[in-house]
């Protein structure tokens, strides 16, 4: 028998209190082999059934949010509405290594709780726009959070509305960030004790997210926007015969308007001599009208009536940014993610079948990275009570 | 606050553009050192990057470049020149990781591939971030944070609900999961070499981790077959949630409704008792299915309104609602982000007085304190001196040998 791998966070012990904000930092620390222990009241985490059920017909099933973010976690039962509860939260705490919180106006007296433990630990807080400041009690979401954080203004049509991204994107990067600075000031804790609190903002993981639109204020006083005429003239989606490709070409980057022009060129398109003229690549194309609609037409006159593998596999053959705008249906498929096996089947005894989960978010030369089905309740309780 | 989490921890980073240094900019924030491989013949490409200070262009004027590298230490080396190797494997020998964002292909031409690095340095943890991975037909492609968002079904998940896939306006992947799930992967192979006593190869194959990032609607898409419906500002469990113009000019408001009892708060703010009434409002599913008459209600309210004014009375009610801000509002008017200290000015020999977004939370009450980004190959001499052992007359021999440069 082989020795079982030596996992990266083993031997931590982390108490998950989270709901939205913090899921995926904990489920990070879950798959590289921490403990990862869900405390939840009698009759589960709200999380557990928010948003789109997994089997609309099987609520108890759960959230497909909640499979993907409580995947390879514990889960045991204590009612901290009771002073007992309390008890047995500060206890179980009081051997961890690692907390994560996601802040909760009901729990207000949740952090100095956690803090109030002694020992040497992290105790990660994520909320949507801190600890601290006039706006620490205001209530929030992922809109909201996109808004305030100044991501929905760079998205969307000139003409529309502020947009969103989709995917539930404030979550995501309020828990990487929170992840990458619990890991962190977990090497600190290891390695001369005490105790470290981060107050991770969800709004500032946004405000950080922005490309260079806070650089391009500061320094040239201009406000980026949204909108086609904010973006690159070589850059836009194309549908063509089956589906549609996105082509980016940073200005920056002389060689992808070269090389498609010569695609061009070589296919006796009449873009390839149109293209050519230098008024394209002069400074102030970037910004006409006349030409960006232009380039519109010719794009999609060029691309529309060929299939979509034929394009991507010439333009990754003449090294021009052209990709595939893939919906979730055509992931599977992908024909690179299926040659590295990224998709995993994961056992779901909730739903009695495997569930097809992405993979690693990296690839590690040692075998360490491992997921599993989000916990039951009941039956991890009663396995709490047994052990 | 100057944290010393990382310190001890030193990174030989050959990473450039976006999503690379941002994953390294972490380790020189918390404390580590990261030793910035570029050179004057082929530079960092985003310091040809706008925005400039003034916008006037110059290596070392570049607000993108200097958002992503603060603390670092640029060490210009040419790593096409003769020599350029060896320096890097003596680097390399003296890091604990050693990190790159280049085409598949390109660490092995230069012959500084993991198994080369590891007969210098048996430990060291190796970062490699492609677009695609290493391996497989279409490692190759060519790839910037946008087309990874293509790939991994981001931009198809993002557009209005009733119109076409528009995707983010941003390269949005370069700025959020990939540099942190980058970072993440290389705290724990630290954390491994320390049980362990080995290190770890990393290939951050940037769609996989940007899939990641779309994991909830993949895993919707996986269990039922069914291809989610693009929910755009609006949400299929709550009403109304949407993003509200504004009196003035391209003035926005977001307002989400989250609950039953937020509703009727909603009402009686707006000073509507017919709607907080009427019973077919009264539970979100009803509310969802009346979508566009509820919307219309907040609409008309909110339109004579500033986004501020409309913040403070729905957040007062207890209704999540925010300002749509803008990089100028974000850096000037924001009171939270100015409470909490979020925007750091620092001086800079070129740029002057430049503001920086902090690291996204304080840590034990305190901001993270933000060091300078380097001039291209500021500390050239210095970390060859001191890490290397090189002596003056050696390290300008390699000047004249154009090595450094």
């Amino acid at each position: 028998m082989t020795e079982p791998p030596v996992r990266p966070f083993r031997g931590i012990r982390l108490i998950d209190l989270t709901l939205e904000l913090g899921a995926y930092a904990t489920r990070l620390f879950a798959d590289l082999g921490a403990e990862v222990i869900r405390v939840e009241p009698p009759g589960g985490r709200a999380d557990r059934r928010a948003g789109p059920p997994l089997d609309p017909a099987r609520p108890e099933a759960g959230g497909a949010a909640f499979a993907f973010l409580a995947a390879g976690k514990a889960s045991i039962v204590l009612d901290d509405a009771s002073e007992a509860g309390r008890a047995a939260l500060r206890d179980l705490v009081s051997t961890a290594q690692v907390v994560v919180y996601d802040a909760d106006e009901r729990r207000s007296w949740m952090v100095p709780l956690l803090t109030g433990i002694p020992g040497d630990r992290v105790v990660t807080v994520l909320s949507w726009f801190g600890l601290t400041g006039p706006y620490a009690d205001f209530a929030g979401c992922d809109l909201v959070a996109q808004a305030l954080g100044g991501i929905a203004y760079l998205s969307g049509t000139a003409e529309g509305p502020p947009l969103r991204i989709g995917g539930g994107q404030s979550a995501i990067v309020a828990s990487i960030y929170g992840a990458v600075g619990t890991a962190a000031a977990l090497a600190d804790v290891e390695r001369q004790g005490g105790r470290h609190l981060l107050d991770v903002s969800a709004q500032e993981a946004i405000a950080h997210s922005l490309q260079n639109a806070p650089q391009v204020y500061d320094l040239e006083h201009a406000v980026p926007r949204r909108g086609v005429a904010a973006a690159p003239l070589m850059q836009g989606i194309v549908t063509c015969r089956d589906g549609a490709v996105l082509i980016a070409g940073p200005p920056f980057m002389a060689d992808q308007w070269n090389n498609l022009v010569r695609w061009m060129a070589d296919e006796g398109h009449p873009g390839g001599t149109r293209l050519r003229d230098p008024e394209w690549t002069a400074p102030d194309a970037q910004a006409d009208h006349a030409l960006r609609a232009e380039f519109r037409d010719i794009i999609a006159d060029f691309l529309g009536h060929r299939p979509r593998a034929a394009v991507l596999e010439e333009a990754m053959r003449r090294k021009i940014l052209i990709a595939p705008v893939n919906a979730m249906a055509d992931l599977p498929h992908d024909p690179q993610l299926v040659h590295r096996r990224f998709f995993r089947g994961v056992a779901h005894p909730a739903l009695g079948r495997d569930l097809v989960f992405p993979g690693a978010p990296y690839r590690l030369s040692e075998p360490v990275w491992q997921t599993a089905a989000a916990p039951a309740l009941a039956d991890v309780a009663a396995a709490a009570e047994e052990g | 606050m100057v944290p010393k989490f990382l310190e001890g921890v030193r990174i030989t980073d050959l990473t450039w553009a976006g999503a690379g240094p941002y994953s390294t900019k972490v380790f020189s924030d918390l404390g580590a050192e990261v030793l910035k491989v570029e050179s004057r013949v082929r530079p960092d490409p985003v310091r040809g990057g706008k925005p400039y200070k003034d916008g006037v262009p110059g290596l070392d004027r570049s607000g993108y470049f200097a958002s992503r590298n603060n603390g670092k230490k640029s060490v210009a080396v040419d790593l096409k020149s003769p020599g350029a190797r060896d320096l890097i494997l003596a680097l390399a020998a003296q890091s604990d990781v050693i990190s790159n964002n280049f085409a598949p292909g390109a660490m092995e031409r230069l012959k500084l591939g993991y198994e080369e690095l590891r007969a210098v340095k048996p430990d060291i943890v190796y970062l490699g971030m492609p677009m695609y991975g290493e391996d497989g037909p279409l490692a190759g492609m060519l790839g910037v944070g946008m087309t990874i968002a293509a790939v991994a079904g981001m931009i198809d998940r993002t557009g209005y609900h009733d119109g076409p896939p528009l995707g983010p306006g941003t390269h949005f992947p370069d700025h959020a999961v990939n540099p942190y799930h980058a970072a993440f992967a290389v705290l724990a192979a630290l954390r491994h070499r320390r049980l362990t006593g080995r290190g770890m190869k990393i290939d951050l194959a940037q769609v996989e981790s940007t899939l990641n990032s779309m994991g909830v609607p993949f895993m919707e898409w996986s269990a039922t077959g069914v291809e989610p419906a693009r929910e755009g500002n609006r949400s299929r469990s709550h009403a109304p949630h949407n993003i509200f113009r504004c009196r003035s000019e391209d003035a926005w408001c977001a307002v989400a409704v989250l609950g039953d009892e937020e509703w009727q708060a909603l009402c009686r703010t707006m000073g509507r008792d017919d709607l907080a009434g009427r019973g077919d409002l009264r539970l979100a599913e009803g509310r969802l299915g009346h979508v566009e008459e509820v919307e219309a209600a907040v609409a008309a309210w909110i339109a004579g309104r500033t986004p501020e004014e409309a913040m403070a009375e729905l957040q007062a009610a207890g209704i999540a609602a925010g300002v749509v801000s803008s990089a100028a509002n974000l850096m000037d008017h924001d009171p939270q982000l100015r409470a909490r200290g979020y925007w750091q000015v620092i001086d800079h020999p070129e740029m002057g007085e430049t503001r920086f977004s902090s690291p996204p939370y304080l840590v034990d009450g305190e901001r993270v304190e933000l060091k300078r980004p380097p001039l291209l190959g500021e500390h050239t001499e210095e970390v060859l001196a001191r890490v290397l052992g090189y002596s003056p007359d050696r390290i300008a021999a390699l000047r004249d040998a154009a090595l450094l440069r």
